[in-house]
């Protein structure tokens, strides 16, 4: 048993050492929960750790709250990471960001800010996924371990993908085939690009990931490892029966553990994703047409504006530039996070392929054609980065008997993940504005206290309810549901006092960031009543006045 | 064994030999009942949760090759949730045969689901024990699966707490309704504790109400032109809170009925929604039950009130959902229930009731592809077997007078309230208006029992017809087989074909070996579509109801070939030549 603890406590010490300094690449699961547990030891006022779940596969999703003392009563933030398996750096940039924070838990702003603010930060939703990053034979994947049946012909994962040319990569296989659609890039010929028929282009290749039909039904890899993916299954714009999606919404562990958790956080005012959607560098635009159906497909008005206030910060703090636009998959995450869970969610990958302009001394044109692939290739001879591409080799393959079939391509994950080198400095940047939004936190003030006496023993208190934050203390999506709190004003009287007009306890709904709200009241009777207001999302305010 | 068992067991068979004063040598059975069942039940009162219970595990032990019963998970406060699986163990797989679903009382309130999806149970293996031959062989070849109730919490509140015949609807997750950090602070109060909540009135020369003058207990809104003498001040309680709204807080509230995974929509959009789909616990346990049982080809769910047999969409944005084929066959099963349930109307919930995200019936169809009713139970039809007063406030009174001797209502009696000062307390009681009076609820479970029976029968039912054997020469044999669906559901309904949810059903040849297998569509002219992979077992993507398929096979060697058809939802059938 000692032994045991010692060889632990060893391991531990290596695993610290080494994460401080010197991670060289992404982090697996178990690296991750070091990093979690780490926080916990060395910040054990400021950090708890949970894990929520354990998915089909036996992995934890953990949970950190950081915060001073009962957190559960201080407007809070959720970072989550990892819903998307294939974006690592979005992990790296959730546990990053904790790890970041509570180093400068010393430092006086940090300090104040954890003593009335709190995180939760999940670093990964799809740990059965991520795993695969590390695999023997790398590749992307975005399920989890339910094993499901995702060419509904009755069996489960029985056409996966196989490593045809035995590089530890699944990448891509080209088939010369009049019938094929895909024709050379021009710009960059290692890249194929769909031939445009109406411009009587004739496509050359059929364009598959690498892999054999083992079920022989005409498709390739459809029905391979990883199930349910934790950005399908959330219950917003749920497409029912789409492959990885789930048989329900909402059906998995992961999404349940989160959500349960979430609903009952009723102090989450905000939600920040680090996944495929980016509404930080380009904030969403309101659209009156998608609020004027039951099921609405905008933002509100006000809430737009939050987005745009918060986006402003997001592109000053971290620098970023030339985000691509991305179309939201059906059942993402961040987009539940504002539609249905009715918090101010934001999201952004955190990195994107650099636009980089033709070096001239490489002789690179100017692309005429849009093409991720070819821009990233360009980028990373920029960058000196040579090991990501595979030369398209022949290879002979049985599904194509007597057909020229050649493998290679971009290899997996590069698109959206970069360099490890590059993470650092990416984690910065995202705890800097982290810590940005949480100044923007909605917070109660009650202002312009008036008494005024109306007659002996009836006094009329008059007070301006006030959000002195810059975002609203529920969203405008948030009004009507009831997992959102209202503010909360008492007046407290005693036996010899009765308010004789305005009400003793009543709520008031969402107020925007600087806005407020007038009460008043006629209170008979003598000395001093108080009067206390608040709620989860703005904090407590209360004051004294004499009648 | 002491004394004292001795004299209680003398006791209990004394008291037994009263119970049983009809013996069977002295009653003539009437027809279409059980004349002697194992299980004696009450069918003209209303069961709590442990009665329930009891009679489930009765059920089981008396007719163990028939009921096998089991717990599908648990509620919220830990009871397990009932289903009994009804089939002739004996004759078949049961979970392979074609099945029907039945569970009642989603909604706390609407409890007689339960009695009547019991009384279901019930009939079934009674009449199955007492040499009923279509029962017989109903069970020979269907299963049911019957839950009698899926919120067994709120069903015991709303039994055994004072109660509205409205309150609770929901389960008992306590839920913060009036969002001001504190949940379940305000709900109903029993003011004059006789376990009734009912109406509140005040005398008030300003009210708009006054006595009705045919019935002193009736309050009636007066003209524009006349003056009133009672204002009406709701349902019996107080402003616990303190927050000038009175009984916003109170048990629950959210909709059981909205939780369903099939388009759901949050709480701000659809009202009673909870967290997400299937976030309450005992729909959970549902959903996962039914995924445990492809074979479910047909289901119900019983609510309360108004005649109805609901079929989906119950949302309007679902419109599309549900096609021509697949409601010709709820128009054929609906209609047939509108003759068989006298003052029940066949219906469409998202048009004729109301337009809803998230309910169940939605889910059973448009997530797994299976034909569902939610049948409205009880219809003031009932009352005098008249259409047009079903609805009207003053035939309950009469009926109440008339046939109840007016033990629906509590007669308006003073009372001082807190804030309101004097007032009258009166009203029904919370068994009346949605609940059948004791006298009607055997007969109208009796009718909506038939009507699952013909539900469930008309199930697919699959047999394998001719089979034609010819040799084409060069050592081939030609196999051709009809494979038959005897009733009127098809294997998968055009929501299921469409989105691929089921397995297609199987037809495999043993006997020869296997070098070619197609569909034949036109036999006559000899068109067929060859399936290149796996031929012997050729997938079919439906067998319509009342329709047949023909699969033929190119075989190499063999004279004796046997057909094996298999369908999730349509049960197994074989045949050799």
């Amino acid at each position: 048993m000692k032994k045991l603890y010692l060889f632990n406590l060893f391991f531990l010490f290596l695993a610290t050492a080494s994460f401080a300094q010197s991670q060289q690449d992404y982090s697996t699961n178990a690296v991750l929960a070091q990093r979690v547990k780490s926080l916990v030891q060395k910040y054990p006022q400021l950090v708890k750790s949970k894990s929520l779940t354990q998915t089909l596969g036996g992995r934890d999703i953990w949970m950190l709250t950081i915060g001073a003392g009962k957190t559960e009563d201080k407007p809070a933030i959720a970072v989550v990471g990892g819903v998307e398996g294939k974006h690592l750096l979005g992990v790296e940039m959730a546990i990053g960001f904790a790890e970041k924070l509570l180093a400068s838990s010393g430092v006086d702003s940090i300090k104040n800010l954890l003593n009335t603010h709190t995180y939760y930060v999940f670093p990964n939703m799809s740990p059965d996924a991520t795993e695969q990053y590390f695999a023997r034979v790398k590749a992307e994947r975005s399920g989890n371990e339910n094993k499901t049946d995702d060419d509904r012909d009755g069996k489960l994962n029985e056409d996966g993908a196989e490593d045809l040319d035995g590089n530890g990569k699944i990448t891509w296989m080209r088939i010369l085939d009049p019938t094929g659609k895909y024709k050379l890039n021009t710009d960059d010929p290692r890249s194929l690009l769909i031939a445009d028929a109406t411009k009587g282009e004739a496509g050359k290749y059929i364009l598959l990931p690498e892999g054999l039909d083992n079920d022989k039904d005409g498709d390739f890899n459809e029905d391979g490892e990883g199930g349910i993916h934790f950005n399908k299954n959330s219950s917003f714009n749920f497409k029912a029966f789409a492959s990885g999606a789930g048989e329900y919404a909402v059906s998995e562990k992961e999404n349940r553990a989160l959500f349960d958790f979430l609903f009952d956080a009723f102090n989450v005012y905000a939600v920040v994703t680090f996944g495929p959607v980016n509404n930080l560098s380009n904030p969403v635009t309101f659209n009156a047409s998608g609020i004027a159906k039951r099921i609405i497909t905008s933002w509100y008005e006000s809430d737009a504006k939050a987005n745009a206030l918060v986006s402003e910060r997001y592109n000053k703090i971290t620098k970023t530039k030339d985000a691509p636009k991305m179309q939201a998959e059906n059942g993402d995450f961040s987009q539940w996070g504002y539609f249905h869970y009715g918090r101010l969610s934001f999201s952004t990958p955190g990195w994107w392929v650099p636009k980089v302009n033709p070096d001239s001394t490489r002789k690179e044109k100017k692309f005429v054609n849009e093409d991720a692939v070819a821009s990233y290739l360009r980028w990373a001879a920029s960058q000196g980065i040579t090991n990501t591409y595979t030369p398209w080799k022949a290879i002979s393959h049985p599904d194509f008997p007597g057909q020229t079939v050649e493998v290679g391509g971009l290899d997996p994950f590069v698109l959206t993940n970069p360099p490890y080198k590059m993470v650092e400095g990416i984690v910065g940047k995202h705890t800097d504005f982290l810590v940005a939004l949480a100044g923007m936190a909605p917070k109660l003030d009650l202002v312009n206290i008036k008494t005024e006496k109306v007659a002996d023993g009836l006094t009329r208190v008059t007070l301006k309810v006030m959000n002195i934050g810059d975002l609203p203390t529920y969203t405008r999506v948030g009004d009507r549901s009831y997992f959102l709190k209202k503010i909360l004003v008492k007046v407290n009287l005693n036996a010899n006092q009765t308010v004789v007009s305005g009400r003793k306890t009543q709520t008031i709904e969402s107020i925007q960031g600087k806005e407020n709200k007038e009460l008043t009241w006629l209170i008979k009777g003598n000395g001093k009543v108080t009067i206390d207001a608040g709620s989860l999302t703005t904090g407590n305010k209360s004051i004294e006045v004499t009648l | 064994m002491n004394i004292k068992h001795t004299i209680l067991l003398a006791v209990l068979f004394f008291y037994a030999g009263i119970v049983n004063a009809q013996k069977p040598e002295n009653v003539l059975a009437a027809v279409g009942t059980p004349p002697n069942p194992k299980v004696q039940v009450s069918w003209n009162r209303y069961n709590d949760y442990a009665a329930i219970t009891d009679i489930c595990k009765k059920l089981a032990a008396a007719h163990p090759n028939l009921v096998k019963l089991e717990a599908m998970g648990k509620s919220f406060q830990g009871k397990d949730l009932w289903v009994m699986t009804i089939s002739d163990t004996k004759v078949g797989n049961t979970d392979k045969k074609p099945a029907m679903y039945i569970d009642g009382n989603i909604h706390s309130n609407e409890i007689q689901g339960s009695e009547f999806a019991l009384y279901t149970a019930w009939y079934l293996v009674e009449m199955y024990a007492s040499g009923n031959k279509a029962i017989q062989s109903l069970l020979a070849e269907k299963t049911f699966y019957i839950a009698p109730t899926i919120n067994p919490d709120a069903r015991d509140h709303f039994l055994h707490q004072a109660n509205t015949p409205n309150s609770p609807r929901t389960g008992l997750i306590p839920i913060d309704n009036d969002r001001d950090g504190i949940t379940n602070e305000d709900g109903f109060d029993d003011l004059d504790g006789d376990g009734h909540i009912v109406m509140m009135r005040r005398k008030n020369v300003n009210g708009r109400y006054k006595v009705d003058p045919t019935d002193n207990r009736r309050m009636i809104m007066v003209g524009g032109e006349e003056k009133g003498e009672y204002e009406l001040l709701g349902s019996e309680g107080i402003d616990n809170d303190g927050d000038g709204f009175v009984n916003e807080d109170g048990e629950g509230a959210y909709d059981p009925n909205r939780d369903w995974g099939w388009n759901w929509q949050p709480n701000y959009i659809q009202s009673g929604a909870y967290k997400y789909p299937f976030s309450i616990p005992e729909n959970r346990a549902i959903v996962d039950f039914v995924m445990k049982h492809p074979n479910i080809a047909a289901a119900q769910s019983y609510h309360n009130n108004g005649g109805m047999i609901l079929r989906g969409p119950g949302a309007l944005e679902d419109l599309d959902t549900y096609n021509a084929q697949d409601v010709s066959v709820y128009d054929a099963l609906g209609k047939k229930g509108e003759e068989m349930l006298p003052g029940y109307r066949y219906l469409v919930v998202y048009k004729d009731l109301y337009s809803v995200f998230g309910g169940e019936l939605d889910w059973f169809y448009g997530g797994r592809g299976i034909y569902t009713f939610s049948n409205e139970l009880w219809t003031g039809y009932s009352m005098y077997n008249k259409a047009n007063g079903e609805d009207s406030q003053s035939q309950l009174y009469t009926f109440d007078k008339d046939l109840l001797m007016k033990d629906a209502f509590i007669d308006w009696h003073p009372f001082k309230h807190p804030t309101y000062g004097e007032i009258e307390i009166g009203g029904f009681k919370k068994t009346y208006t949605r609940l059948h009076p004791g006298f009607l609820l055997e007969s109208d479970a009796h009718r909506n029992m038939a009507f699952s029976v013909y539900h469930a029968y008309n199930t697919p039912k699959l047999s394998v017809g001719e089979i034609e054997v010819i040799s084409i020469g060069g050592g081939l044999t030609q196999v051709t087989a009809i494979v038959n669906n005897e009733r009127m559901i098809p294997t998968h309904s055009s929501q299921d074909v469409k989105n691929n949810i089921e397995t297609p059903d199987l037809i495999s040849l043993t006997g020869g070996m296997v070098v070619a297998g197609m569909m034949v569509n036109n036999r006559d002219l000899g068109l067929t579509t060859e399936q290149k992979g796996d031929p012997a077992n050729i997938k079919v993507n439906n067998i319509a109801g009342n329709g047949f398929v023909t699969v033929r096979w190119l075989v190499k060697g063999g004279t004796k070939f046997t057909v094996n058809v298999s369908s999730k939802k349509g049960g197994i059938a074989t045949k050799s030549n």
